[in-house]
């Protein structure tokens, strides 16, 4: 789907890596979902599975801020597309469980704007699914 | 700093001379999307192929050897001419006939950087089993 996006390049990177992963890593659960609209798919492309809507995504957020102590996302590569509203970006990975147990990976998510928001979020992991859902 | 390619030549590498080089098992038209000390790196399987006229073609003669019908479609492109690079999700469907399996269907992302026109560095994402092997 081709959605009408207000953000420019640097908007859309401040978008996917401060206003979004930025507070991912800070389990600031309010910040997280305010980037996202209320009927926004959330795909984890490499797990088939789809969060669908502002609720899901929640719970996602809930069962992934939860299960980990620690969450980190960093070195960014951003390819960005402001024309069409789409910012892709990979990254490193490295969460921490309650038992210290540490899982690294270099993931890739794409983000697609309507608006100032996202509408569309594909995730693509190099190993298996940590955002899971009850 | 602007790129001397424009925006629609990011999108018809990836399509019209990449991945229809691969559909219709075209090696010399996909090896020339590479240049010649590209990296193709496989990252749900952790899988490097370097050089392309070592690794890279080595993966794509065993890719067109083992499987019979190869198709990718459902494009959507994340285009930077200024970053020189294309994002790109895609539906992929194949027959890995080697492998005596039926028909597989992946929903796969590909990140491709370019220099001077061509790819320098391919970083494959895939939904199900690594066929490049």
């Amino acid at each position: 789907m081709q959605y009408v996006s207000e953000l420019g390049r640097d908007e859309l990177i401040d978008l996917a890596t401060q206003k979004y992963f930025g507070n991912v890593d800070g389990k600031n659960m309010d910040a997280v979902l305010d980037c996202f609209h209320n009927e926004a798919l959330f795909t984890i492309q490499t797990d088939h599975t789809t969060h669908s809507g502002i609720g899901e995504i929640r719970q996602m957020f809930e069962n992934f801020f939860a299960g980990y102590e620690t969450i980190v996302h960093k070195d960014f590569t951003c390819t960005v597309d402001p024309d069409n509203g789409r910012i892709c970006a990979v990254f490193n990975v490295e969460v921490t469980d309650h038992e210290g147990v540490v899982t690294r990976m270099q993931n890739t998510n794409f983000w697609r704007v309507r608006g100032n928001k996202f509408q569309e979020v594909y995730v693509y992991m190099s190993g298996a699914n940590v955002l899971v859902r009850e | 700093m602007s790129s001397a390619y424009p925006y629609e030549y990011y999108v018809d590498i990836v399509t019209k001379r990449y991945f229809d080089g691969v559909d219709n098992k075209q090696l010399d038209q996909i090896l020339d999307c590479f240049h010649e000390d590209a990296v193709l790196k496989e990252m749900t399987s952790d899988t490097t192929h370097a050089g392309r006229d070592t690794g890279i073609k080595g993966m794509f003669e065993r890719l067109i050897v083992d499987n019979g019908r190869v198709w990718h479609g459902n494009f959507v492109h994340t285009v930077d001419v200024e970053g020189e690079a294309i994002c790109s999700q895609f539906s992929v469907e194949v027959e890995p006939t080697a492998l005596g399996l039926g028909p597989l269907r992946y929903e796969n992302c590909n990140r491709f950087y370019l220099k001077d026109g061509k790819f320098t560095e391919v970083f494959v994402y895939m939904s199900g089993q690594n066929l490049l092997t």
